[in-house]
């Protein structure tokens, strides 16, 4: 049971990560390899400004949102834009936003390991988790509203996109961009809102894995971020819904390897999710039926 | 041309036989059930409007788009199975309805690639067939330029002569002159009838009339994807169900 | 001269082995085939090589060609596994496969010596014999990239379609990439890992991906001269600019991000439109006025 529940916790974890990476790539068609170093760094800064001075839980938050915003609306702006501006055809642009992105990632990386000399870092915040018992299972105030966040976010989200104009003219873009653009849809602003939003919740889930774990390392964002691309198509591109899914399906079958002891496996896990889900159902669990296959 | 009759324009040997095709995409019948032969030494036009599955045919024809029923048979080898750039090895060369040409290589090696593929035979002085064809569509003067350095014109000329550098029996033309200015639409008509007396049969496809009229001595007449009218270019246009694709009720579809 | 030689001989090897490491990442793009399974065939090629080695006694060359040989069948029968996919999943599908190839080094047990390693392959490798490997893997590319071969590389990937059109076996071309890539990857694999006689799990994992994926994309992604001219300068940089060891990590993020966006070919590819322009001066200055005429 109590391994049920700390799957539920990692899967929340890898929900609040992969919902920015999802809705970005979903609708505007751009898997930012930089989401992970955003999340990473939203945190970091979070790390530095509570060095100095002490502060409560919502405001750490709250940093680490503004931070990842504005790091994505900057990567939008200043890399993909201009990228997109000057790409032949979606294929070529693809390509060229993924080694953009990671070139993008390498920099906050660099500048927190730097910093960190590499060690972990986590918060100096007057908040103190305190541990619930409760038929024998432990849960801290963290761990719960993480999974409640991740819920309501995830659920939230899906809602959203499928029954707002905003969120109608999001799909419109993820389905057909040129006759979306006929309608009247203003894809820039679009594009660029949809990044914020995404740096956002990859900023509010640094900084509540940080507040997890107590401690983060630089590199943990990379990390994530394969395990993210394992949740999307798993749950399959566009569906919201799907990506809800398949963080817990993960978090559950990483939760079961460690379970069964044989933790150096965990990590396959996700990559031989990708691999397995690619060549079987290639739409993923919840997707809707795309050109994936030439 | 148009004076000819139908009998005059139905001599010379089998070259393609179009055998009740098909092309079913979900729901839309694109093309539905079309079947036509073509005889070698004529320049064929398909008349149609636009969505009329005209474009569609063609993409079958090449085997690039699947189809979901019928069969083509050229020079007596049954090709409805083979894989789409086994066309090109036979003999037939298409041009795209849209400029499809190599931005960073230089307008003679994109004019190379329509021989690259073939036998030895067929890639014999390479060379001096290259500077022959690029001659004959005007093209010689940016051999060393690049595409998207043309006029669109000009690179409608590229794709022509990629097209019949490996002299092709069979030359799939898909607009040939869309966006090209008079006297550039009547240089390629009289290349196009040039090339027929070197034995290079034409289909074309085209929803401008009068270039068809002028330069085909066949023409079909399609309309959601089926076949309407067939025969001499006067006949088909007086034709009254190509009357009506065109200005009756029709007509809106027609751009 | 011999003073430099010796002074600088780990860069030199350095410099070989990235660009062996590059190109296996680079053949696939140029056939349009999105694909970091050259990295997973580096790991395969140095484990397999250093396997050889240390369990079975082999000698340093048989060693490295049965790690390039082991590398390149493997990634070959990848290809034919993910080959329909497209873009970024084909993208994926191959990093996820490198990734596995680190996981199973971990749990390989006394095979492959677990998370902390192989030791003790220690090859008799000499800078003659790299220099000698990149010289063929090199004159093989270039035959590869040289007229009608290299037209219809380029036609694959720029536009497989019309490549169908004109004749060209697509798939075919698809398939015998990742053969090509394995079996370089495997190659700078076996040789790096025995010119160091030693290969650890950690070292197969995304930043290597990223190491040759910066190479090429700063060289310029279409020829093997890019990859020459991206090694040189990833491997040489830090040497020249003291400020760049500071930062070193910074500024390669940042040159990624820049050539990404403003030279999508590269170095190379600056150079070489430079080269086509002054060339075709005369030509491009008589179509603007027969454009002027004309209007």
């Amino acid at each position: 049971m109590q391994d049920l529940l700390n799957a539920a916790t990692l899967g929340s974890i890898y929900l609040l990560f992969t919902l920015g990476m999802a809705l970005v790539w979903g609708t505007i068609g751009i898997l930012n390899f930089a989401h992970g170093a955003t999340f990473m760094f939203s945190a970091f800064i979070g790390h530095v400004v509570t060095k100095h001075t002490e502060l409560p839980f919502l405001a750490v938050i709250a940093i680490a949102v503004a931070v990842g915003a504005v790091m994505s609306t900057l990567t939008q702006l200043l890399a993909f834009q201009p990228i997109l501006k000057r790409s032949k055809n979606q294929h070529a642009a693809e390509m060229r936003i993924l080694i953009g992105g990671i070139g993008v990632a390498a920099i906050p990386l660099a500048i927190a390991q730097r910093y960190t000399r590499s060690s972990p870092f986590g918060f100096r915040s007057s908040y103190d988790a305190e541990v619930y018992q409760f038929l024998g299972l432990r849960i801290t105030t963290t761990a719960l509203i993480i999974i409640v966040t991740g819920l309501a976010i995830g659920i939230a989200l899906t809602v959203w996109l499928r029954n707002s104009r905003q969120g109608l003219a999001l799909r419109a873009i993820g389905v057909d961009a040129e006759t979306s653009a006929g309608m009247g849809v203003n894809r820039p602003a679009l594009a660029l809102g949809t990044m914020a939003v995404a740096g956002g919740l990859a900023g509010l889930a640094g900084a509540l894995l940080t507040f997890h774990l107590g401690a983060i390392a630089p590199e943990t964002g990379d990390t994530l971020l394969i395990k993210a691309f394992a949740i999307v198509v798993l749950g399959g591109l566009g569906s919201m819904l799907g990506t809800v899914l398949g963080a817990y399906i993960l978090a559950a079958a990483e939760t079961f390897v460690i379970f069964m002891n044989w933790g150096t496996w965990v990590n396959a896990v996700s990559f031989g999710l990708i691999f397995l889900i690619l060549l079987v159902r290639p739409q993923g669990l919840l997707g809707r039926k795309e050109v994936r296959r030439t | 041309m148009a004076e000819n009759t139908v009998e005059e324009t139905r001599r010379g040997r089998p070259l393609l036989e179009v055998d009740d095709v098909a092309v079913h995409f979900g729901g839309v019948k694109a093309v539905d059930g079309i079947t036509l032969e073509l005889r070698a030494g004529h320049i064929y036009g398909v008349l149609g409007p636009n969505g009329s599955g005209k474009s569609t045919l063609l993409g079958a024809m090449t085997r690039l788009t699947p189809m979901t029923r019928g069969s083509f048979v050229f020079e007596g080898n049954d090709y409805t199975r083979r894989p789409a750039r086994t066309v090109h090895h036979m003999g037939i060369a298409r041009t795209f309805q849209t400029v499809r040409l190599l931005d960073d290589r230089s307008v003679r090696d994109n004019i190379l690639l329509g021989q690259d593929t073939l036998a030895k035979a067929g890639r014999k002085d390479a060379d001096a067939r290259v500077d022959e064809v690029m001659e004959r569509v005007g093209v010689t003067a940016v051999a060393r330029m690049r595409p998207d350095e043309l006029s669109y014109g000009m690179q409608r000329r590229v794709e022509f002569a990629r097209a019949i550098i490996g002299r092709p029996r069979l030359l799939l033309l898909d607009e040939p002159t869309a966006g090209m200015n008079s006297s550039e639409r009547e240089e390629i008509g009289a290349l196009m009838k040039q090339l027929l007396d070197e034995g290079i049969t034409q289909f074309i496809v085209e929803h401008d009339v009068q270039m068809m009229v002028d330069t085909c001595d066949y023409l079909f007449a399609m309309n959601f994807g089926k076949l309407i009218a067939e025969g001499t270019p006067a006949a088909v246009v007086k034709h009254p169900a190509v009357q009506e694709a065109y200005l009756g009720k029709g007509a809106g579809t027609h751009a | 001269m011999s003073d430099w030689y010796s002074m600088n001989v780990v860069l030199i090897q350095t410099t070989l082995t990235t660009l062996l490491l590059a190109l296996s990442i680079q053949v696939p793009l140029r056939y349009g085939v999105f694909s970091f399974a050259g990295v997973g065939a580096f790991g395969i090629g140095g484990y397999t090589g250093a396997m050889a080695m240390v369990h079975g006694e082999w000698s340093t060359w048989p060693a490295v060609l049965l790690g390039t040989l082991v590398a390149g069948v493997c990634t070959f029968l990848l290809g034919l596994v993910v080959q329909r996919l497209t873009g970024l999943y084909m993208g994926m599908a191959t990093i996820a496969f490198t990734l596995i190839i680190s996981v199973l080094a971990v749990n390989g047990g006394d095979w492959t010596g677990g998370a902390m390693g192989l030791y003790g392959a220690i090859g008799e490798i000499t800078t003659m014999h790299i220099v000698l490997a990149v010289l063929i893997v090199v004159a093989f590319l270039a035959w590869t990239e040289y007229g009608r071969r290299g037209r219809k590389v380029d036609t694959v990937r720029e536009d497989p379609e019309l490549a169908n059109a004109l004749g060209i076996d697509v798939n075919g071309y698809r398939r015998l990439s990742f053969l090509i890539s394995g079996l370089i990857g495997g190659l700078a694999g076996a040789i790096t890992t025995l010119l160091r006689s030693t290969i650890t799990p950690s070292e197969v994992n995304f930043h290597l991906v990223i190491l040759a994926l910066t190479a090429i994309v700063v060289g310029g992604a279409r020829s093997w001269v890019g990859a020459l001219i991206g090694a040189v300068i990833f491997v040489w940089l830090p040497t020249f600019l003291s400020f760049v060891q500071e930062w070193e990590k910074v500024a390669y993020g940042f040159i990624v991000a820049v050539a990404a966006i403003y030279l999508p070919n590269g170095v190379l590819g600056v150079v070489k439109d430079l080269w086509h322009k002054s060339r075709t001066r005369d030509e491009r200055a008589r179509v603007a006025v027969g454009l002027q005429e004309k209007s």
